[in-house]
């Protein structure tokens, strides 16, 4: 009886001790989400982000029809700017027959009324999986307008063999009577470019954009860095401040004396990228999803293992002055017109499940829910490449608390449209910083006057 | 006359004139299944797009397509008032003249020297439709790069050349008036073989026996040319120059690529800000407005070019 009685409490042992293995070795492999429904015979029309590395979630696609019985169908695939082109003439004229389609922190407030309220549709449980930060930016009036997919912010991007060197560490502490090290401010910043440049150690002293949404975009970041802001609370224009004057004469003066590249009025990312990838600038504020390009020897093997990466500096040195962290994060959203609503909230699951976003994060990706950060941190310092780790917890750092959005308003994009050419005035020396920037603020004021922002 | 003979001859003139009735409108019949086509794809669009430009339409904004009198030359007196408008208008002038000009005199002596080829020539005229072949969008991609300052092949040929010394760069792209110059480069780039082609085609075609005289005469080669081969050439060089002058007049593609309009809208053209007012910035209605005031201009061009063209022809 005690001989039976010892089988059966080891048997039990053994079985306990082999159920909370496996479970253990469950949890360690992440989850998809989104497939607890039976959507048989129901067609999920998406119109999604394209291009390069974009793609690859969607090979995913077939997990989530065979589990649910669902068919996917990508309707189009287009990138950012394109696609914001399509999704404005869609909405306009209800051309809309797609469930699913991009969205962007960026973005969102011009399609409000054409997507769904996703409140209705995630549980708080499933909402606090992402960045609090990132949920609250995409709330309008109390309506979340749409679910992140992966988030990117500008980290400092500075050349390590110019920085570590001993020689130009003694020149510079020569040159200002102080130290070489990552800046932290923007009056840091400058002396340093304005050095590198003079001193022959890189081509240009900075690098930054020059057109389009973009330049508005690093003006902002520089000017709300500042203290500064586009707007005040009433949506009055106050860029043309003495912290907006104070930004705008930097950049001139930057272009005026050759610290950035004289082709800045007419770069946009790419080019500006390009800059840095061939060892002409030793310091810039640039997206994360630029490093795996960066460091790899082939495309950039000026730069490529000779770069380190901070988080932002703060502006010019006022009242309200903070890290830079201009960000965005590329999402999903429900039409308003589908037809298929709950089928298409189950997709949104499914595609930012755990599962792939960590399948997203591996490629580059920056990801917005904290378990995936945990696993690639994890994987990162298992690397080898030190700067593979630095980056992620750079990231989170800023992703959490840097995070900053331009102004939410769906004048957001004719706002910089006729902000961005003042800026270039101004750059170029055709007008001075206070009369663009006074022109430029007339200008927005009439157009939020027009738009209805002001009770007069 | 007999009565029956009377009745026939009657007859006769009845049916004469019902056939000249019938065969005087039997051409516009054949043209009208061409004419419907056009007036259901383009007339009624067109059409719209006045009713348009008369509201205050912003797409996403569905409930301001509405039309109020008293408003109804909001659009055309913003226009008017507009500064960046009359720039570009200004530059879209200016972008036409010169580069349809410079076009036209470059293949002409392309065209003349084609002409002269006697082994080879449908291998040459093959090459000089190469340019043509590329999409817009591509060459302007491909000049935006060529022109770079830092990375592009302009400056760092220049510099392999001795020409600009090692820490000067060209903003080819950027300074003005460079930044047009270059957008017209890559315009005549790519679409010069259209009016060599055209003026080859003209040239090839032009009757020998008018040469042959006067080389009895013993005209030169410049009086041949000055005074048989140009005129001669007038019908296709009117052509050529309408086609290219409407093509250039819509450029878009090419200059949204290499500067879109910039910087500081030094090469801001027409169709740069209306398609960045109607599209990006959603001001249906205003750039709906700013398009008719184009296609205004450019009928009323084009009216002038085929009074030239016709002349021309009276002439001959």
């Amino acid at each position: 009886m005690r001989k039976l009685t010892l089988i059966l409490l080891i048997t039990s042992l053994l079985a306990i001790l082999s159920f909370g293995v496996l479970a253990s070795a469950q949890d360690a492999e992440p989850q998809y989400a989104g497939l607890d429904k039976d959507l048989s015979g129901i067609n999920i029309k998406m119109l999604t982000i394209g291009g390069g590395q974009y793609e690859a979630m969607y090979q995913s696609l077939p997990v989530f029809e065979e589990a649910t019985g669902a068919t996917v169908e990508i309707v189009t695939l287009l990138d950012g700017f394109e696609i914001d082109k399509k999704l404005i003439q869609d909405y306009a004229t209800g051309a809309v027959d797609y469930d699913v389609a991009w969205n962007h922190t960026s973005f969102m407030s011009r399609y409000v009324g054409f997507v769904e309220p996703l409140n209705n549709y995630f549980t708080e449980e499933e909402l606090a999986q992402f960045s609090p930060s990132i949920i609250e930016s995409a709330t309008i009036d109390g309506n979340l307008q749409l679910i992140p997919r992966h988030a990117d912010i500008s980290a400092l991007h500075y050349r390590t063999d110019l920085y570590d060197d001993p020689d130009i560490q003694a020149k510079y502490k020569e040159a200002t009577g102080m130290d070489l090290a990552v800046p932290t401010t923007l009056e840091e910043v400058d002396a340093q470019a304005r050095f590198f440049h003079d001193n022959g150690y890189t081509k240009y002293g900075y690098g930054i954009v020059g057109k389009e949404e973009a330049v508005t975009g690093r003006f902002y970041e520089f000017l709300f860095a500042s203290g500064g802001n586009y707007f005040d609370e009433n949506w009055e224009p106050i860029f043309n401040n003495e912290i907006g004057v104070s930004v705008a004469e930097l950049l001139r003066g930057w272009y005026a004396d050759g610290i950035i590249s004289e082709d800045t009025p007419n770069l946009v990312w790419d080019g500006d990228a390009a800059n840095f990838c061939n060892g002409d600038v030793p310091i810039k504020l640039e997206w994360y999803g630029w490093y795996s390009y960066f460091q790899s020897p082939d495309s950039c093997p000026n730069v490529a293992g000779k770069f380190g990466l901070a988080r932002g500096f703060s502006g010019f040195q006022n009242e309200g002055a903070r890290p830079t962290g201009w960000a965005g994060a590329h999402a999903f959203s429900i039409t308003s017109a589908s037809q298929n609503k709950e089928a298409a909230a189950q997709l949104i699951k499914f595609l930012t499940s755990e599962r792939i976003a960590y399948e997203e994060a591996q490629l580059g990706f920056l990801p917005v829910r904290d378990d995936v950060w945990n696993r690639i941190i994890a994987d990162a310092s298992a690397s080898g490449v030190p700067l593979d780790q630095v980056r992620l917890e750079v990231a989170r750092t800023q992703i959490t608390e840097d995070f900053k959005t331009p102004p939410l308003i769906a004048e957001w994009i004719p706002f910089s449209n006729l902000f961005y050419p003042y800026l270039q005035a101004i750059m170029l020396g055709d007008v001075t910083a206070q009369a663009g920037l006074d022109a430029a603020a007339e200008e927005a004021r009439q157009l939020l006057a027009d738009a209805g922002y002001y009770d007069e | 006359m007999s009565t029956q003979a009377s009745t026939q001859l009657k007859a006769n003139q009845e049916s004469n004139r019902n056939w000249q009735i019938g065969s005087r409108w039997f051409p516009f019949f054949l043209l009208l299944p061409s004419f419907v086509f056009i007036i259901i794809v383009t007339g009624f669009p067109l059409l719209y797009s006045l009713y348009v430009s008369f509201t205050p339409y912003e797409l996403l904004k569905p409930n301001s397509l509405t039309f109020e009198l008293p408003k109804a030359l909001n659009n055309y007196s913003r226009l008017l008032n507009d500064s960046v408008f009359w720039k570009s208008l200004g530059n879209t002038v200016l972008f036409l003249t010169v580069t349809v000009n410079l076009e036209y005199f470059l293949a002409l002596g392309l065209s003349q020297l084609l002409a002269q080829v006697t082994r080879g020539q449908a291998i040459m005229r093959t090459m000089l439709m190469i340019p043509m072949m590329f999409a817009p969008i591509l060459v302007g991609f491909q000049f935006r790069w060529f022109f770079n300052s830092n990375l592009g092949l302009v400056n760092n040929a220049l510099v392999s050349l001795g020409l600009i010394g090692e820490q000067t760069r060209i903003a080819w792209l950027v300074d003005e008036p460079l930044g047009m110059i270059s957008i017209i480069i890559a315009t005549i780039w790519m679409n010069l073989p259209v009016m060599t082609i055209i003026l080859l085609a003209g040239t090839l075609s032009l009757p020998q026996e008018t040469y042959e005289a006067a080389d009895v005469d013993g005209a030169s080669a410049w009086q041949k040319f000055r005074f048989i081969t140009l005129p001669l050439l007038a019908p296709f060089t009117y052509i050529a120059l309408t086609i290219r002058s409407l093509d250039v007049a819509r450029a878009f593609d090419i200059v949204r690529i290499m500067t879109d309009g910039g910087p500081a809208r030094r090469t801001e053209l027409i169709w740069t800000y209306a398609g960045r007012l109607a599209i990006e910035d959603t001001k249906f209605g205003l750039g709906s407005a700013m398009s008719w005031i184009t296609v205004i201009i450019s009928v009323a061009f084009t009216i002038y070019l085929f009074r030239q063209l016709v002349k021309s022809r009276i002439v001959e």
